[in-house]
């Protein structure tokens, strides 16, 4: 017991473990539509108790889901890490951005770093992200992290994709992380800014 | 982050300690059991694992929460015990449940005492409600015991209609 959450740090973000300050924005994303492929919406009870739940969890494995904060502004902007509940058939990486976060990469980035660590630390051999098959930018984001779709793999409730992760071989042996990277760096400095819309 | 401070108390017979995951069979148990009937349960075992990862949290996010009272003389794991507020509760609340095989001794008017003394001591709460659902007549005897009057219903939106047992403040126990 008593696990300290280690601190990430990545380009654009820092994530931290989930803190009673942080609740507010968790709370806004999980009572509203947007937490439809994560057994949402939830009422603001509900919600509440799975964010305790998410605190606990670290507590219980000694690992769990990190809060991105911005790294400028520090306000945050979602989650990621290992999940792993009861009734969980294998180890997650998991996520979940706020809504106005979409679209620049910050998942990926904090996903990244996230898997990295499992990996590193608590010498995951292989991890595995299950997936509502309608959430497209989810689907989206296991491709572009390099898993693939593990039709053996046993589903939460059948309604989830199993993704597999490449395995910390896998991606030492490939130029996989590299090309992660070089996405992450096309979104912090991108070759093209637009300079506006001309109105001539 | 760090991880939340859980302070050990001790009673007469009992050591009420943090909840951790060597609790969960225990959890799973009361849970699955019509004990649990009246307290949000049955819960299936990925239902009280989340209640179990929960119950840690509520530590984090309130800096107080529900113990697991210990049977010093044997070790076992005999009720839930402590000090309860999730978002959207009427009121910081005092809560007891106790396990299959440990009602009739007295441990939950024993553990909810000391947690009552954590409230009024440590905390500083002023104040202080039990929720007890109307059918659940073995509680709304420990409230009594405890010196708590029954102020009137309330409506949760999970738990449904919940009498209201005031504790006497700080001062009256003085």
């Amino acid at each position: 017991m008593a696990h300290n959450i280690p601190i990430l740090e990545t380009e654009r973000l820092v994530l931290r473990g989930p803190a009673a300050e942080d609740y507010p924005n968790f709370e806004a994303t999980f009572t509203s539509y947007r937490a439809r492929f994560m057994g949402g919406p939830l009422s603001e009870y509900e919600s509440w108790m799975l964010y305790a739940a998410e605190i606990g969890h670290w507590q219980i494995h000694g690992f769990g889901m990190w809060m991105i904060h911005d790294r400028e502004t520090d306000a945050t902007m979602g989650m990621a890490g290992g999940w792993y509940p009861k009734g969980w058939p294998e180890r997650e990486i998991a996520w979940v951005i706020w809504p106005r976060v979409e679209g620049r990469g910050i998942a990926l980035e904090a996903v990244h770093a996230v898997r990295n660590w499992c990996y590193a630390r608590l010498g995951w051999e292989t991890a595995v992200t299950y997936v509502d098959p309608k959430n497209i930018a989810s689907v989206r984001l296991c491709e572009r992290l390099g898993a693939k779709e593990d039709p053996e793999a046993e589903t939460i409730d059948s309604h989830d994709v199993v993704y597999r992760h490449p395995s910390p071989r896998a991606l030492k042996a490939s130029q996989l992380s590299d090309g992660i990277q070089m996405e992450i760096r096309c979104y912090s400095d991108p070759l093209f800014r637009p300079k506006g819309v001309p109105l001539d | 982050m760090n991880a939340p401070v859980i302070p050990t108390l001790t009673t007469g017979r009992l050591t009420l300690r943090a909840p951790g995951p060597e609790d969960f069979p225990a959890l799973r148990a009361f849970y699955a059991s019509d004990r649990a009937r009246f307290v949000g349960g049955p819960k299936t075992a990925e239902g009280a694992w989340r209640q179990l990862a929960t119950e840690i949290g509520h530590w984090a996010m309130r800096g107080y929460g529900r113990w697991i009272a210990v049977d010093r003389a044997t070790g076992a794991a005999c009720g839930l015990i402590g000090l309860w507020n999730p978002e959207g509760w009427p009121e910081p609340e005092i809560g007891w449940d106790l396990f299959e095989g440990f009602e009739g001794r007295g441990y939950a008017t024993e553990a909810a005492l000391a947690a009552r003394a954590h409230a009024y001591g440590r905390l500083g709460w002023r104040t202080a409600i039990s929720l007890v659902h109307p059918d659940n007549a073995a509680s709304a005897r420990v409230a009594e015991r405890l010196g708590a009057r029954p102020e009137g219903p309330v409506t949760h939106p999970t738990f449904g209609r919940l009498t209201v047992f005031r504790h006497p403040g700080p001062e009256a126990l003085d």
